[in-house]
């Protein structure tokens, strides 16, 4: 399976993480870029033209989710969708953090992955870091060292499996 | 591709897929008249136009519902313009459909001595002259069978005289699912209406082909099995009734 | 395998976005008022595209230096991307998933949306909307007095959806 991109969205509906990557697996297309120069380079275009990419997904997740809760109740949750070119899946957790992954339509349920995104490693290396602060604007504290390599780490290895 | 069907063939659809009369294609016209090239009428390139053919020739062809469907639908919401109620939409209806029945009528009679003729042998052309009914029960079974098998390729459901004295000329025909208004839900604020009024004129052209004057309505009467189930309400005038009377004591079958 | 058939509930959308019909055939889904629903339908139709705004497109070759890579592009920037998936056209949202129902949305060539709401167990969804897309084709579009992209009060449409749906379990 092929991993497209990746949100986190804090409860403000501010998108706090987004990462790209390229189909093939190894190279990176792009980071947060959230801070002004961090643009990576060679394929900077991309990313620009996806900029706001991140506010379409939020406003399409939480129009779903909001359409999920009131036909399915409040204990109903939005679990993924797919069209005919991708698949996207959405975890939200209790603090109202919202999680989204799109992935290629052959990928399976990656709920549990992305709660253990959550558990294992936005709580491990955002919540838990000392030096990060309580809410992160503009991704401040989330695109620390330890979370991007794990969270690589991560998604290689379900890109790999 | 199938033929254009002739409007008289048009009603008799079904449910399959359309079927030309492919092997009535043989048969069709030895007689080709020596084709002048006219510029109004349209030759197809072999130079066999709808006259040329066969008048049994599209007998046992079918056309597709659907576009059958299409046409009366557009034919309904034809007559829809400009009409003050529903009283009026039904009278146009029927008058579209009357002079197809008085056509109609035709076909049916060539058809009906023609198959018998055939059926003894296919030369011969010579045949009894086709029957006109000359009473009420005949022309209504006529109605009831040959016409309905020919539109709808089935007979009617039912063919009843009215109970009451006071209405000795009324007569009813039914259809429990009339073809033309499968795809039809009329609006709740026209729950009177009933489309089948065109076939209420095909059977009014048919009665006054044949010489009796008469004034036929269609009908809802749903039950809940059949919940477009229609009543055709055949009303003859009085001089036809009187006619009737003394057919009767004649012995005039 | 019980239960794994329910059908909830059937939804079109016109063109435009608007509610043109609504139907429940099975209790599963919480009530909504009418108004509700036109919200709903207005929304999922303004979903739908950015839906299918949103699909990754995957660059062909690095931007920077492509020799000879893409040969015949006459227009670069536009065709230097692909999709993910290029068999098949781009579309919107085809399905989506929650804990108790699952929601399929089939587009019909001229724009219309059929949205059906079923238990996440339940199989052959797709044919269910082909058959009701059939029903629509025949008892709505055949029918003389309906007004297109109008709400749908065809009887006949009610009573044959009713019964295949019926019929079906």
């Amino acid at each position: 399976m092929t991993v497209y991109s990746f949100y986190i969205f804090d409860r403000h509906a501010e998108c706090i993480y987004k990462r790209r990557w390229l189909p093939r697996p190894t190279s990176i297309v792009g980071k947060s870029g959230q801070t002004p120069g961090a643009a990576p380079v060679g394929l900077g275009q991309t990313v620009k033209a996806g900029d706001d990419d991140a506010k379409l997904v939020f406003g399409t997740v939480f129009s779903l989710r909001n359409m999920v809760r009131k036909l399915g109740g409040e204990e109903d949750n939005f679990v993924s969708f797919n069209t005919s070119q991708y698949k996207l899946h959405y975890y939200e957790t209790p603090t109202n953090i919202k999680f989204v992954m799109l992935t290629d339509l052959k990928s399976p349920s990656m709920r549990i992955a992305l709660q253990q995104i959550h558990i294992n490693l936005f709580v491990e290396y955002v919540v838990k870091n000392p030096l990060s602060p309580v809410e992160h604007p503009g991704g401040i504290g989330v695109n620390n060292e330890l979370f991007e390599e794990s969270l690589e780490q991560f998604v290689q290895t379900r890109v790999l499996a | 591709m199938a033929a254009p069907p002739r409007h008289s063939s048009m009603m008799a659809t079904n449910a399959g897929a359309p079927q030309s009369g492919a092997n009535d294609r043989q048969q069709v016209t030895q007689q080709s008249l020596t084709p002048q090239p006219t510029q109004g009428l349209r030759v197809p390139s072999n130079r066999k136009t709808i006259y040329d053919r066969h008048l049994n020739r599209s007998r046992n062809a079918e056309s597709s519902r659907a576009s059958f469907a299409y046409l009366f639908g557009e034919m309904v919401t034809y007559a829809q313009r400009r009409v003050t109620g529903i009283q009026d939409l039904e009278k146009r209806l029927n008058e579209q459909g009357y002079p197809l029945g008085l056509r109609l009528l035709d076909l049916l009679f060539y058809r009906s001595t023609s198959t018998s003729s055939s059926a003894l042998s296919s030369s011969s052309t010579s045949s009894s002259p086709p029957n006109r009914p000359l009473r009420i029960i005949t022309l209504l079974h006529l109605i009831h069978g040959p016409l309905w098998r020919l539109l709808f390729q089935r007979s009617a459901d039912a063919l009843e005289h009215s109970v009451s004295p006071d209405t000795p000329n009324e007569y009813m025909i039914t259809d429990n699912d009339p073809l033309v208004n499968t795809y039809i839900s009329v609006p709740r604020e026209m729950s009177m209406l009933n489309c089948a009024a065109f076939v209420a004129g095909i059977i009014e052209g048919v009665c006054d082909g044949c010489g009796f004057e008469a004034k036929v309505s269609a009908h809802n009467q749903p039950t809940e099995m059949w919940p477009s189930r229609t009543v055709f309400l055949v009303r003859f005038g009085d001089s036809v009734m009187e006619r009737e009377k003394v057919l009767e004591r004649n012995g005039v079958k | 395998m019980l239960h794994t058939q329910a059908v909830f509930s059937l939804i079109i959308i016109n063109k435009a976005g608007g509610l043109i019909y609504q139907r429940e055939f099975q209790a599963g889904l919480r009530k909504l008022s009418t108004n509700d629903y036109l919200v709903l339908a207005g929304t999922f139709h303004g979903v739908h595209a950015i839906t299918r705004s949103i699909t990754p497109k995957i660059p062909l070759a690095p931007t920077t230096n492509s020799p000879a890579a893409s040969p015949g592009t006459s227009t670069p920037a536009a065709s230097s991307y692909s999709y993910p998936n290029p068999g098949a056209s781009v579309s919107g949202l085809d399905y989506l998933e929650s804990d108790k129902f699952r929601l399929t949305c089939f587009q019909t060539l001229t724009g219309t949306k059929f949205l059906l709401f079923t238990d996440p167990m339940t199989g052959n969804v797709e044919t269910i909307i082909n058959k009701i897309y059939d029903l629509y084709a025949d008892y709505v579009m055949k029918n003389p007095f309906y007004q297109l992209e109008m709400p749908v009060r065809c009887e006949a449409f009610d009573r044959h959806l009713g019964a295949w749906l019926r019929g079906r379990t």
